[in-house]
């Protein structure tokens, strides 16, 4: 961090702390009660960290989820609807539509590429008609909320590179994720919650699923306190928040009020202004140790939430717990949520397994927007769905009518986004009839994580910090930006 | 325009805050073009006038002089020294034409007024130009003088003390002898100094009782533990691949390399030479392979649907990168897809570099095992010196055989019985140890209960998939019509897996039989490639496993030289593996001429290879030679007359190596670098991808810096010797900058990982050339380096921050005071563990797991990972050892690290951030490890300082920072233990759950109450500002 930002935070520390150690006695005293909370979204909470520079625009969204479905979803079983396939089942894909691009190596031996249509119905939804498959009860629902984009695209083939380019804007590891750049950028509205939550949500396909990585949530070259801080559903909730036992709130209280009077005494000495900031921290420690239990206790909500969410809501670590506690961080200004949800890789068995998946997920998706758009928070809080790539139309491993596996796809695959500065209900970009290639409107990842930091009111090219002497950035040095016509 | 000093100082505040610091802190100073005006233009104006020639515009290019000075396209005179007005880089830079103006108003650059006019008052000053500094050679400089000359102990004294003086700034007074041996115990050993060594140092009344500290201090192996964690970044050193399954990986004998390098304080070029190319020096000692373990360092996958190739140019990519960072502090990576933007390297200097790491003699994918080849055993010296006794043991009988053979007149029967066949007979080839020459695919784990046959049985527990096996046993298993292969197996009653299989390798693996649920995916089920043969065994006791050959597709003839022992889920023992023969494995023949006409009945098969070529031989054809080989290998496995004397050798043979065998089965392996026999060929590769091969280039140094010395080869190990030679310009202050960064917190050139042109120029360049120099000179002496560095009058300073200071100088570039910053993540733990008098103070060997929070690899591990689930281990050796040997998961490291700003070591990192969370304090506070250290620590000073509280608080303090409490910490401290023992004493079974945290029992001879309000007040110390930073 740049040292002269660093003062300047620390004098606003000072500031409120009050200028004698007397003052901090307060503030710690204030400090025993979690914060009052924000009810609702419109109750004004100030800003801190954040680059000067940022905002570069009015925002359209305050806030950010992103549910990332890992492993890759099959988008021509759930929401890129491809009736020709239907004749052409066995058939071999065409070399014309295949154009000798590269395979993973897990089907670029097999003999035939024989196309495998989706085995689940569609029929269309809603004022936009988009198609929806059987799979997606309550995505059908909610087709007017939201805004599928059918055509985006990477160049990575395999899980590790592609989760990690997608998140991380670089298909090798050491570089910030999305929300390290979202701290960094726009910096905390809550003082008593990290800025940036991830949680890894249980699934219900197939045990051995994809790995994630700590470093799709991690602050790559940034400082650490940008990183992503996982919120677990074993043990503690946030890392090491529980006092040891046998330790109370009091006792705990009683032994950080010595301890501050000590580090007061050091920074009279040494005159250090870290000092400070380490108090500080200590005392949003301990003001963590009352919000974020706070933040995890469903009890205050309604029946009628919870019923929305599905029976799943009540298990902790499900996705559907996980989305209900995503909509409690949004309303305490938590800057960026996101869930990562595992088990899409349906290399086999897409009949059996594709459909566990989507019931985990679909009808906590439907719950969180509309209790989102219920609590007005939609209007400024920006939610993405999707996966890493997609998958191929052709079968890999056995072929019937009921069962099938595909391979990764590159290509082209679907995602939604919804909320503030998104326009509902719509569907943006058009595949070839094999979903295998685009033929309009394509949306390169670069350009989704674009159009994510242009709905937050940044611009992508100016998000940048010099690390081994480039101007990094999350959307990589080529010609990239946001989605214009799907903006509202 | 004139410039005032205000006017300066805002310029620098809206650039970097070093040229807050330049020293052009005054109007008339002349412009610097290195400090000033080269960073101007590389980073406004390179990018379409500098080294990338394909995105160059307007025919000129800004970092090369000549170009600089000439006209571009355009044909007007770019830079007319002494003449701004008549000099076209000035007029387009002045413009307020946006059609004129540079850098245009559409590619996101501008130049403030202020530096606009900083390119102005250059020219007119003459435009001065000179090469960027960091690709010249360092000249020693002379020292500077200076007025306070009593302040001066060495010479980086005279360079920083030079500075202040100009800047108008004093030096603080130095630090007090107890922070001052805290400070440097910190800084060259990673510990705090215990109370006995404060006193000494303290009441030593001799003129160099620092200087001798310091030597103690360099000395102590702990020297070499805290100076390689540093040196681990860099080479991103981890216990996992890194990617994908993220399986463990054993290289940690590397680590210990490291270690041992600082320790016995090996000279840096050396250093450089054996990490690069240790494999390429003559006659290698296993030290130097296992230094090239920095090549391997990387992270590697073997995900499915992985392209080999790409992988490849990934894996040299990284060594590449990494290497020119650590070395050449250079951002090479830049060059990878297009000529440098801002540095003169080209895609050609990139991929000509690429040439000399390409040729790894491995595959490029891990395999998902822990020692994917090349690898190097790494065996104990007393491991060694057993095996070379065994190997000298071989080495005589095989001559007894050799003069036994010579001694034999074999004279060929007149009526020779038939061969005599023996009883179908078991043949054990697994029992104790595996068959000799099998190369296994990691360490087998054996145990001495259940146990079959013999004194040990292997074992193994999977979660899901797992297995062990080996392949490459020199004498195979033959197999014959109706042969049967068997195995004993135990499962455990408390965990019996869900399916077992055994699979035979006869060149492949297509040969499996399992037993129980069809799980594991292998093969096509129903066919000799994966043939049910029944329900599992019956769990707690010993069962025969029978495999007709045939079943598994092994038809008479083929030949074994591997077998799998595979299982899903639960605990298996497997132990007696073999086959049952009809036929006796070798027959015993009284004739010669009958053996022989068997051999070739049967084309040799099971023959060794050389003889398999003979009998195959027309026998007019075969020499006097080839019929006495012949004859010999029959006198000695199948003559009636002599096989018996010869069995014995054999056996005593096959005992050594079978004993060999089990001694490097168990061996920890570590990766290493070793060249294929013919370099692969590098190309320079369009945008850097993996498919887009251009032009194939030869190895060759960048072109900017010097060529290769004279008489080097053109390979790695010349490479390496180039970094070191006395020419190159980068090395020396590259690697002096690093040391320097690591003690006072900021290197000299803060961008410690890029010296080029994008970087931030060094505040104090003549130190650094001086400092580069010195190292040099010294024959790379790192111990003197750091001695030098820690003995100066700047490095002892005290560390308060004068008010002036903070706004002068924020981040203590100037140094006009002592080092003070948090301690890093291993550090922060060894303190907390040291002064507790926890610590377990061991150096080296295999990683370990203290405890950290359940589920943390589980929360993102892929599910067939054997670092799926943490399992802390156990014991004080394990527990608390020093955090460099703490096991790092990559993909998940441990939150006592990367909670702290250590890097994860997916990727090379020169300098870590330093931040100030809560998720710090809360990990300090509560981590159970943090906690029992605060518990251990009350039971050491209640111990060893009686009853009395204030001697307890005086003897943590002592014990934490070296010095004693002040009157009003004192006082707080009495008052919080009084009032939790008062809080204690109304709950007490609150205070035996506070006690109970951590590894080992509390001490029962201490009242719970008592420790337990003890235990607050220590973990109050240990959360200390003043204990979390070097002061």
């Amino acid at each position: 961090m740049d040292p002269r930002q660093e003062y300047i935070q620390n004098m606003t520390r000072r500031h409120f702390f009050g200028q004698t150690s007397l003052g901090l006695g307060t503030a710690a005293l204030a400090s025993l009660l979690p914060d009052p909370k924000p009810a609702a979204a419109n109750v004004t909470t100030s800003q801190t960290g954040g680059r000067p520079d940022v905002p570069h625009f009015p925002p359209r969204a305050k806030r950010a989820i992103y549910l990332f479905m890992a492993g890759a979803p099959c988008q021509m079983d759930l929401f890129d609807y491809k009736p020709l396939m239907e004749k052409m089942f066995d058939k071999d894909l065409p070399e014309s539509v295949r154009m000798g691009q590269r395979l993973t190596t897990m089907t670029s031996g097999q003999k035939r590429f024989p196309i495998a249509p989706s085995k689940f119905k569609f029929k269309q939804y809603g004022q936009s008609g988009a198609w929806i498959s059987e799979l997606l009860p309550y995505h059908a629902k909610m087709v007017d909320d939201i805004c599928i984009i059918k055509t985006l695209h990477t160049e990575a083939i395999n899980h590790d590179p592609a989760i990690t380019y997608i998140c991380t804007g670089h298909q090798l590891p050491g570089r910030p994720s999305l929300g390290a750049w979202l701290s960094y950028g726009l910096g905390s509205m809550n003082h008593n919650l990290p800025t940036f939550v991830v949680m890894t949500a249980k699934w219900s396909g197939r045990k051995q699923a994809q790995a994630l990585y700590n470093r799709l949530w991690g602050s790559g070259f940034l400082p650490s306190k940008h990183a992503g801080v996982a919120l677990r559903s074993q043990g503690d909730p946030v890392l090491f928040l529980s006092n040891p036992p046998g330790v109370d709130r009091t006792i705990r209280r009683r032994m950080l009020d010595t301890l501050a009077r000590i580090n007061e005494r050091t920074f009279a000495e040494f005159a250090n202004p870290e000092t400070r900031s380490r108090i500080a921290q200590y005392e949003m420690a301990f003001r963590m140790q009352a919000s974020v239990p706070e933040l995890t206790d469903i009890s205050g909500e309604s029946k009628s939430t919870l019923e929305m969410y599905g029976p799943d809501v009540y298990k902790p670590g499900t996705f559907a717990a996980s989305c209900l506690l995503a909509r409690r961080m949004i309303e305490r200004d938590v800057r960026f949520v996101q869930i990562f949800h595992r088990g899409w890789d349906q290399h086999g068995n897409v009949a059996g397994d594709l459909p566990k998946q989507c019931k985990d997920v679909d009808q906590p998706c439907w719950a969180l927007i509309q209790d989102l758009k219920q609590r007005g928070l939609l209007d400024d809080t920006l939610v993405i769905w999707g996966g890493e790539f997609g998958r191929t139309i052709y079968c890999q491993g056995k072929l019937t009518r009921n069962n099938y596996g595909r391979d990764h796809h590159p290509r082209c695959f679907t995602i939604w986004m919804a909320g503030g500065g998104i326009k509902p209900g719509i569907v943006y970009g058009e595949t070839d009839d094999f979903s295998y290639n685009i033929v309009e409107n394509p949306v390169h990842i670069h350009d989704q994580n674009a159009t994510i930091l242009h709905c937050l009111g940044i611009d992508h090219r100016r998000l940048s910090v010099k690390f081994q002497g480039l101007d990094i950035r999350l959307t990589g040095v080529e010609d990239h930006g946001p989605v214009y016509d799907i903006l509202a | 325009m004139t410039l005032t000093p205000t006017f300066r100082q805002l310029v620098g505040a809206c650039a970097t805050s070093l040229l807050l610091l330049g020293p052009s802190l005054t109007a008339q100073a002349e412009v610097d073009f290195n400090r000033e005006v080269r960073p101007l233009l590389s980073d406004r104006c390179f990018k379409c006038h500098g080294p990338d020639e394909k995105h160059r515009e307007g025919g000129f290019r800004l970092d090369q002089k000549e170009s600089a000075f000439g006209t571009g396209d355009s044909g007007l005179p770019l830079i007319v020294p002494g003449k701004p007005e008549e000099s076209e880089l000035y007029v387009r830079i002045s413009s307020s034409d946006p059609d004129v103006k540079m850098p245009p108003p559409d590619s996101g650059k501008t130049l403030t007024p202020e530096e606009i006019q900083t390119i102005r008052q250059w020219i007119a000053e003459g435009a001065k130009w000179e090469q960027h500094w960091a690709f010249v050679t360092p000249r020693r400089p002379r020292v500077p003088h200076v007025e306070n000359s009593a302040w001066v102990r060495n010479p980086i004294d005279a360079f920083i003390l030079a500075r202040l003086e100009k800047e108008g700034l004093r030096p603080s007074p130095p630090a007090d002898r107890v922070t001052l041996i805290r400070r440097v115990s910190l800084d060259l050993t990673g510990l705090p100094p215990t109370p006995e060594e404060v006193d000494a140092f303290v009441n030593d009344p001799r003129p160099d009782a620092y200087e001798r500290l310091v030597d103690r201090l360099l000395n102590s192996p702990h020297y070499g533990e805290h100076m390689a964690h540093y040196w681990l970044d860099a080479a991103r050193y981890g216990d996992t691949h890194g990617l994908h399954l993220d399986n463990y990986r054993e290289m940690w004998a590397y680590r210990d390399w490291v270690i041992q390098a600082f320790n016995q304080n090996k000279p840096y070029d050396e250093f450089t030479i054996e990490q690069l190319a240790g494999d390429l020096l003559p006659n290698p000692t296993d030290d130097q392979l296992i230094a090239t373990g920095f090549l391997r360092c990387h992270v590697t996958t073997n995900e499915g649907g992985s392209i080999v190739e790409e992988v490849y140019v990934r894996n040299v990519v990284d060594r590449v990168v990494t290497t020119a960072t650590v070395f050449l502090g250079m951002t090479f990576d830049c060059s990878r897809c297009h000529d440098h933007k801002y540095d003169p390297f080209t895609m050609r200097d990139f991929y000509s570099t690429f040439a000399y790491f390409n040729s790894l003699d491995g595959s490029p994918m891990d395999g998902n095992r822990k020692d994917p080849p090349p690898v190097l055993k790494v065996l104990a010296p007393d491991q060694k010196a057993t095996i070379a006794a065994l190997r000298q043991r071989i080495d005589q009988t095989r001559k007894d055989i050799r003069t036994l053979l010579a001694g034999i007149r074999y004279v060929e029967p007149e009526n020779p019985r038939p061969p005599k066949l023996a009883e179908p007979v078991d043949f054990v080839w697994i029992d104790d140890a595996l068959p000799a020459g099998a190369r296994p695919s990691g360490p087998w784990k054996f145990v001495s209960d259940p146990v079959h046959s013999g004194k040990k049985a292997h074992t193994q527990t999977a979660q899901q998939l797992d297995q062990h096996y080996f392949t490459g046993a020199r004498k195979p298993l033959r197999i014959a019509e109706g042969d049967t292969l068997f195995a004993y197996v135990y499962l455990d009653p408390k965990n019996p897996p869900r399916q077992i299989m055994l699979q035979f390798n006869d060149g492949s693996w297509e040969h499996r039989a399992y037993w129980g649920e069809n799980l594991i995916p292998w093969g096509q089920d129903g066919t000799p490639s994966r043939r049910r043969l029944g329900d599992l065994p019956e769990a707690g006791r010993w069962v025969r496993l029978d495999v007709p050959a045939q079943a598994v597709g092994l038809k008479p003839g083929s030949v074994l030289n591997g077998w799998a022992f595979t299982q899903f889920g639960g605990t298996v023992y497997w132990d007696t593996a073999g086959i049952r023969s009809q036929r006796d494995q070798n027959p015993t023949y009284d004739s010669f001429a009958q053996w022989l006409r068997d051999q070739q009945a049967a084309n040799g098969a099971g023959l060794p290879e050389a003889l398999r070529t003979l009998v195959a031989k027309d026998p007019a054809q075969r020499s006097e030679a080839d019929n006495r080989r012949l004859l010999e290998y029959f006198l000695e496995y199948a003559y009636s007359g002599t096989r018996k004397q010869f069995a014995e050798l054999h056996r005593r043979i096959e005992d050594a190596e079978k004993r060999i065998a089990a001694i490097e089965a168990q061996a920890a392996t570590t990766l290493i670098f070793r060249e294929r026999k013919d370099p692969k060929p590098a190309y320079i590769l369009r945008r850097g991808e993996y498919d887009q091969r251009l032009e194939q280039v030869p190895r060759a140094v960048p072109a900017v810096l010097p060529p290769l010395p004279e008489g080097v080869p053109n390979n790695r190990l010349g490479w390496a010797k180039w970094l070191v030679s006395p020419e190159h310009p980068l090395t020396a202050r590259v690697a002096v900058n690093r040391f320097w960064q690591q003690v006072f917190g900021i290197g000299i050139v803060k961008t410690a990982e890029d010296f080029g042109s994008q970087g931030e120029p060094p505040s104090h360049p003549r130190l650094l050339d001086w400092l580069a120099v010195e190292f040099r000179e010294s024959g790379w002496n790192v111990k003197e380096l750091m001695r030098l560095i820690v003995t100066s009058a700047t490095y002892r300073q005290s560390s308060v921050v004068r008010p002036e200071l903070l706004k002068r100088d924020p981040e203590n570039r100037l140094l006009a005071r002592g080092p003070r910053f948090r301690l890093d993540a291993e550090v922060l733990r060894d303190q907390a563990l040291f002064v507790s008098g926890l610590l377990y103070d061991k150096l080296g060997g295999p990683s370990v797991k203290p405890p950290q929070p359940d589920g943390l690899w589980f929360a993102v591990g892929y599910s067939g990972s054997n670092t799926v689930r943490f399992k802390k281990d156990v014991g004080p050796d394990k527990v608390y050892r020093r955090t460099v040997y703490t096991f790092i998961k990559r993909t998940a490291p441990p939150p006592q690290l990367s909670t702290f700003d250590a890097p994860s070591r997916e990727a090379c990192m020169v300098r870590r951030e330093r931040t100030n969370t809560p998720l710090q304090a809360l990990l300090l506070l509560n981590d159970p490890q943090y906690f029992e250290a605060a518990r251990a620590f009350a039971e050491r000073v209640i111990r060893e300082a009686g009853p009395d509280p204030e001697r307890r608080i005086e003897r943590m303090f002592r014990l934490a920072l070296g010095r004693r409490p002040d009157v009003e910490t004192l006082r707080d401290l009495l008052d919080l233990q009084q009032d939790l023992q008062a809080a204690y004493a109304a709950n007490p079974g609150a205070a035996r759950s506070t006690i109970a945290v951590g590894e080992t029992p509390p001490d029962p001879n201490i009242p719970p109450v008592e420790l337990a309000s003890w235990t607050l007040v220590a973990n109050t110390v240990l959360n200390m500002d003043e204990l979390l930073n070097k002061n």
